[in-house]
């Protein structure tokens, strides 16, 4: 039996990076809170908002000094409607793994409840906030994490974000000679052909009546 | 090489230069089979996504569906009754089974050693079957509901369940067998596609390719989910034979092992299922399902990291999209095999061109859920 990661490891873990990163970074306008989850365990996890300007300096803290080993998300979002200061978001997710190299011949089974400290694996959202515009900028982190790097473009490519300082930034999922500036999921590409609305059950529209003129569903 | 090429598994093109027979440098292009799930599912219901989920790794169809189910729960904020979360499990662990035989079907043909790809298509069928119990279909099983599971497990799947799961760990000594003394076999993975442990996690590589270099790190008990902590598992890892880490061998070794601790989850699963492994719940009914709220409200994030087949997959979905909440405003979908792909790329430089099917099958690469 291999055991898991308790709540008392994870909100002790949580907490610690909560007041490392206040006392490195408190009062400069990054946000951090300890949130929990609602889902599986309902586990605790580090959401920080940051300001762009201060990414690049919070990340390589977080890598070199969280050991925040692993990036695994890059989430771009489109907020038209959004408020002023929020007209697009970057949401970055990281997990801090304890996966050391392996001296040869030789492998690492965790004693599970017995992890404490940097080895407690933890959870990192990381949001960003951007302006209204039509050129959301973030600085990349493609320096610090090779994971970032692939993530990067392919938010680029989907939604539009670019990323300062990314070097090779080139199309990942859409095909190589999309049209300069096509980022399909940004908000003004619709959803459906022409706005027509279907109704889930009812493709041909048969059980269609005019008061559902306008209607999405 | 690709897009169309047997060793590819899946749509990508991999561009290599060569210097005579050893590479030199390479490139990996994706975006093939690219359908824009993503954008897709802004305009669905949270119901309504599940069978695209299942579609993103066809090959492991019920891990991926459950990925999204646990981030939409945490969106909506919706309980699952135990029972649903052993029955969660051990459709995820089959499905586990079914998918690194599809992995070694397809491997071991890339080695050259085509009888494997029979072997395993037969006894992946018997898997197949199994969740064609539960889901309705043989690969895309809209199973998991946001709160439970769509229908109880039929009478006699368990005994099913058990017999299968009994013969087949005879059968993998039988691979292990006809494999592990092998010496092509060993010839052409042992030495082959070294990665370190650190290099891969930098790289955002996870889950069996990294239990290959040494360290049992799991989500399922890092990121604790469903009822893992109840049951008798270990997260089955290597000892690499180098310091310059895992090899194709530590990879495959890692994978038949998982296969093992799989039967024996699921084996200890129907022993402790709540409710007893041989009774069948009404659809509906408290024990499998809990009807759960199906708007979201803006600014309500549901986030989930689950360990899928191939690695840690994480759904991200916020809430407040159309119909006032009832469709997500951006789903994003994390595919532990969209980073691995590039740094198995960069891993083969240095080899001789025969050695990339070996590098690449090792990993196991699906692009089902790299383009999505």
């Amino acid at each position: 039996m291999v055991g898991s990661i308790t709540p008392e490891q994870n909100a002790t873990a949580a907490e610690a990076c909560l007041a490392a990163i206040n006392d490195r970074f408190g009062g400069s306008g990054i946000e951090t809170s300890v949130l929990n989850h609602s889902n599986a365990k309902k586990y605790a996890f580090v959401r920080i908002v940051c300001p762009p300007q201060h990414w690049i300096a919070v990340s390589k803290w977080m890598k070199y000094d969280l050991d925040v080993n692993y990036c695994s998300m890059v989430t771009g979002t489109h907020f038209p409607d959004g408020s002023p200061e929020r007209g697009w978001e970057v949401a970055y997710h990281f997990l801090r793994q304890p996966v050391r190299n392996q001296t040869p011949n030789t492998c690492t089974v965790h004693d599970v409840e017995g992890l404490s400290g940097m080895d407690i694996p933890m959870e990192f959202e990381v949001l960003i906030p951007l302006p209204h515009g039509d050129s959301p900028t973030v600085p990349s982190i493609q320096s610090i994490w090779v994971g970032a790097d692939w993530n990067e473009k392919e938010t680029w490519d989907l939604v539009g974000i670019k990323f300062e300082g990314h070097v090779n930034m080139h199309r990942v999922l859409n095909p190589n000679d999309s049209p300069e500036g096509f980022h399909p999921l940004q908000k003004q590409h619709k959803l459906r052909y022409h706005d027509y609305n279907e109704m889930y059950d009812d493709p041909q529209g048969f059980m269609r009546k005019p008061a559902d003129e306008g209607r999405v569903k | 090489m690709g897009p169309q090429h047997p060793m590819t598994h899946g749509l990508w093109t991999l561009r290599v230069k060569v210097d005579g027979e050893t590479v030199v440098d390479t490139e990996a292009e994706l975006g093939y089979i690219h359908r824009g799930v993503e954008k897709i599912c802004e305009a669905r219901d949270f119901t309504q996504i599940t069978p695209y989920c299942d579609r993103l790794c066809y090959v492991s169809a019920m891990t991926w569906a459950n990925s999204y189910i646990y981030a939409a729960e945490d969106l909506l904020e919706a309980d699952v009754p135990a029972r649903a979360e052993y029955i969660r499990l051990i459709s995820a662990e089959i499905q586990r089974l079914a998918s690194h035989l599809m992995w070694l079907g397809a491997f071991g043909p890339d080695i050259g050693n085509l009888t494997l790809m029979t072997w395993c298509m037969r006894d992946r069928e018997m898997f197949l079957d199994l969740l064609q119990e539960l889901g309705g279909s043989r690969m895309h099983y809209n199973y998991p509901r946001i709160g439970g599971v769509k229908r109880d497990m039929p009478i006699g799947f368990a005994d099913r369940v058990i017999a299968k799961t009994k013969l087949f760990e005879k059968r993998l000594d039988e691979y292990e067998m006809m494999l592990d003394e092998s010496t092509i076999w060993l010839v052409r993975l042992q030495g082959v596609g070294y990665s370190t442990a650190e290099s891969m996690v930098d790289a955002g590589v996870s889950g069996p390719n990294v239990r290959a270099a040494g360290v049992n790190y799991d989500v399922r008990w890092a990121h604790p989910y469903s009822v893992y902590d109840e049951i008798d598992w270990e997260p089955s890892v290597e000892k690499p034979t180098s310091v310059k880490g895992a090899d194709c061998y530590d990879r495959y070794r890692v994978r038949m092992e998982e296969m093992r601790q799989s039967c024996r989850m699921v084996l200890d699963a129907l022993n402790k299922i709540p409710g007893g492994k041989n009774t069948n719940y009404a659809n509906g009914d408290e024990m499998i399902y809990t009807k759960a709220p199906t708007r979201a409200p803006e600014g309500a994030t549901g986030f989930s990291n689950y360990e899928c087949t191939r690695g840690a997959s994480q759904f991200y979905i916020k809430g407040g999209g159309e119909g006032r909440g009832k469709n997500p405003y951006r789903v994003s979908i994390r595919s532990p095999m969209f980073l691995t792909i590039p740094y198995v790329a960069k891993t083969m430089i240095g080899y001789k061109i025969a050695d990339i099917p070996a590098i690449m099958g090792s990993f196991d690469p699906c692009i089902g859920e790299t383009d999505r």
